[in-house]
């Protein structure tokens, strides 16, 4: 408190803002409040390097773990079966293709398809049947080392737990409790041998299938001729996978490259599976970006015109109209946004849609009611405020004398605002743009309601028609499967990773707005 | 939705200090949703005094909150897995399991939609996505859109057991927060498909299918092909208000509630 003892009103006040001899502790009390202020602004930036921090350091560790499951994934064999696989799975097309085929009304044509898809499943059986043997015995191999592992962590904890403990008694009882947990690393060696005098057999059967194979597609009617154009396909990929079974090898060591590309270029997001975890962010990137490509595309336009027309051409009264309102979708919650995208927005499209009229729009008529178009539709709504109030003010910082000049060289209104203001107000107006996209790429709730939650990359086959199509994200998957998972785990620190890659892109996105708005700004006359 | 409701509320109370008589209860949302709330509602109507913090959110949460010790009870749809056991021990949490009720797991389709029995070869190809077409299966030409629980989901889990022999999910399969958006999106999508736990499948615009025939009944839990039973689990031995609530749930009254939420009591096997 200040040494003076005065009791007249606002004196305590003005004694601190005049310089004077008063002191505080020693300071002068102008420091203070100028010191006072300065420690606001720095723990905002404190915050952010500690969020940042803690973002790394849980994310860091996942380089190593991935790396590790990926060695267990070969070294268990769970990869052979993998390869083993793919043939199999074409093979589920093909049926699939000669089952919706079958529809038809004509009898003979059903009969021969039938008799063709028993004879694909026929031939492909025995293949099937020994790859189900080599797997069960994978994912044993696997839950060994995963309890191995589990298990050699714990105990290392309690020999440290140990190590830290001057109590004899405690000491004794936790080095008890790590040599109870004592399990050897599951025998890799010997459990492959089992797997690999099989490969023979597997590679038989393969080929057995592809002459069944062969056989049947000869005898396939006319109605199903894409079945048969891509039979030699497949022929094809059967011979690579026997090639691949041959060479591989589970001694081969998995570079750490390989982790860091599965999950920067990976096209699968498979958690909690009970053969393999695979982390790809692809999907989750692709789905974020086009989310937020819509949006984008959709507020820009509304936002800008907006406000160009209440700048420089509304009444006051419409400004007061106007302003407020736009401003007011702020305080809509997102989950109530999100309702309103469920209950009503995807109806409506989806409704919309069905009409015959609009049957050559790309993607209609539309099935799944929450898609990428119905997020990216709430996120447009969501960024309009930012953006039109940020267009604005860039707008408004546009110097009269520009406007006035313009005038006096005898520009109509229109030419003043189209040829002069815009163009002035340009960067500010882009970096506007900007802001507004990093507000849609953080948004959570909305997507994770709305935006149908499908870990896949879109099928771009569609053209246009992509947007019509669910979609997950990076920030949904962080939201649906952070609440669940064990601290620290893999699939934890693919979590954060997640985060890390937001937060770069947050951080371009903003950095990009930041560069432009200084690199344009105009000189204020 | 309610579950979200129930979370936001849950957060919110988190944020307030836990009294002593406060049981938090964390897990599965098939159990979570309707059954355990209405258990705990007539628990305390019979004279339990005690509050309930109860926040479902798949199963797997279960288990991370009884490591952490941050639930007296963990609700799941499933057993425990081998890592989850593990990660528990490591935190001195011994696991006492306790199975409360059967659930069936039901596949509903759009009550517009032709199909009306799948064999269960048909589902596990349709939800491992071999079979992406109805006109596969008998039904009106149209893609299939696959809903499942999302992975933090028990259903999720057991449902790769029980119906698709533990193969992986199709690539484009839909993964819902919970049993209520799974129904209210088939229920909205004539070629959609879903799961959920036997309590929803009366929602509407959704019919059951049945599996080779067999309709999920109450009265032949064992003869339905998805029937699972559904776990309480606590760290350790249960004791006080705990027990009380667990013993609630396996008496007679309890096990009333049990029947009228759509699950099967154990007695009634």
């Amino acid at each position: 408190m200040s040494s003076s003892t005065s009791t007249t009103p606002g004196s305590l006040g003005s004694k601190l803002l005049r310089k004077g001899r008063d002191s505080v502790l020693g300071m002068d009390p102008q420091k203070i409040i100028k010191n006072f202020f300065g420690a606001n602004s720095g723990i905002t930036i404190v915050v952010l390097v500690l969020i940042m921090v803690f973002l790394l350091r849980e994310g860091a560790g996942f380089l190593g773990t991935y790396h590790q499951e990926l060695e267990v994934y070969r070294k268990a064999g769970l990869e052979f079966c993998d390869i083993a696989d793919t043939p199999l799975k074409e093979q589920q097309l093909l049926t699939s293709a000669l089952r919706r085929a079958k529809t038809t009304t004509d009898a003979a044509l059903k009969t021969a398809l039938t008799d063709a898809e028993d004879a694909f499943d026929t031939a492909i059986e025995p293949a099937a049947e020994i790859l189900l043997e080599l797997k069960t015995h994978a994912t044993e191999t696997k839950e060994l080392a995963t309890e191995h592992h589990t298990l050699e962590a714990g105990r290392q904890q309690l020999l440290e737990a140990a190590a830290g403990t001057s109590d004899a008694k405690h000491k004794a009882d936790l080095l008890k409790e790590a040599e109870l947990s004592k399990v050897d690393a599951p025998d890799y060696a010997e459990r492959i041998a089992t797997m690999l005098e099989r490969r023979g057999e597997l590679s038989q059967a393969l080929t057995d299938y592809t002459t069944a194979l062969e056989t049947a597609a000869a005898t396939l009617p006319e109605a199903v001729s894409d079945v048969k154009k891509a039979v030699p396909a497949h022929v094809a990929t059967i011979r690579k996978a026997t090639e691949n079974l041959q060479k591989w090898s589970w001694e081969e060591p998995v570079s750490y490259f390989t982790a860091v590309r599965s999950f920067l270029f990976g096209s699968a997001w498979i958690t909690n599976s009970s053969w393999h975890d695979i982390y790809g962010v692809v999907p989750l990137l692709v789905g974020s970006l086009l989310i937020s490509l819509v949006a984008l595309l959709l507020a820009t336009p509304i936002s800008i015109s907006a406000a160009i027309y209440t700048n420089q051409f509304a009444t006051d009264r419409e400004k007061e109209i106007i302003k407020p309102v736009i401003e007011f979708i702020q305080a809509i919650p997102s989950v109530v946004l999100g309702f309103i995208g469920i209950a009503v927005v995807g109806d409506l499209i989806k409704g919309i849609s069905q009409w015959e009229l609009l049957s050559w729009v790309p993607g209609f008529p539309i099935q799944e009611r929450l898609n990428i178009f119905n997020a990216g539709f709430l996120l447009a709504f969501m960024a309009v405020p930012t953006m039109f109030s940020l267009a604005e003010d860039a707008l408004n910082n546009v110097p009269r004398a520009y406007a006035e000049a313009s005038d006096a060289l005898g520009a109509t209104k229109l030419q003043t605002v189209f040829r002069v203001i815009v163009p002035a107000a340009l960067s500010g107006i882009l970096s506007a743009i900007l802001l507004g996209l990093g507000r849609v790429v953080g948004e959570t709730m909305v997507v994770l309601l709305v935006a149908g939650n499908r870990i896949a990359i879109p099928d771009f086959g569609d053209g246009v028609g992509v947007i019509f199509q669910p979609a997950h994200t990076l920030t949904g998957i962080i939201a649906q499967e952070l609440g669940e998972v064990s601290r620290g785990s893999s699939h934890w620190q693919a979590l954060f990773m997640v985060g890390i890659l937001l937060f770069l892109i947050s951080l371009a996105v903003n950095g990009c707005a930041r560069a432009i708005a200084k690199r344009f700004e105009h000189s204020k006359a | 939705m309610k579950k979200l409701a129930l979370t936001l509320l849950v957060l919110a109370s988190a944020a307030v200090a836990q009294a002593q008589s406060t049981l938090r209860i964390r897990g599965s949302d098939t159990l979570g949703a309707k059954l355990i709330p209405s258990l705990a509602e007539s628990f305390k109507k019979t004279g339990g005094k005690v509050s309930f913090d109860i926040a479902a959110e798949g199963s797997s949460t279960a288990f991370t909150n009884l490591a952490s010790g941050t639930a007296e009870i963990g609700m799941s749809s499933r057993k425990a897995k081998a890592d989850e056991r593990t990660l528990c021990r490591s935190k001195g949490v011994a696991l006492n399991e306790i199975e409360i009720a059967w659930d069936m797991i039901t596949i509903v389709v759009s009550s517009k939609n032709s199909v009306s029995d799948l064999s269960k070869k048909q589902v596990m190809q349709i939800f491992a996505g071999d079979i992406t077409d109805w006109s596969e299966v008998g039904g009106t030409p149209g893609p299939i859109s696959v809903y499942t629980r999302n992975t933090s989901s028990g259903t999720y889990k057991d449902f790769m057991t029980l119906a698709m022999k533990g193969r992986e999910y199709g690539k484009s399969s839909q993964k819902m927060a919970g049993n209520e958006q799974i129904a209210a999106e088939v229920g909205s999508n004539p070629n959609g498909i879903g799961y959920v736990g036997y309590a929803y499948a009366g929602a509407k615009g959704t019919k059951i299918v049945t599996i080779d025939g067999k309709a999920p009944n109450p009265a032949a839990v064992k003869s339905y092909p998805l029937s699972r039973p559904t776990y309480l689990y606590t760290a350790g031995e249960p004791a006080g208000t705990t027990k009380d609530f667990i013993d609630f749930c396996r008496s007679a009254a309890g096990e009333a509630i049990i029947s009228k939420a759509g699950f099967v009591a154990l007695s009634a096997k």
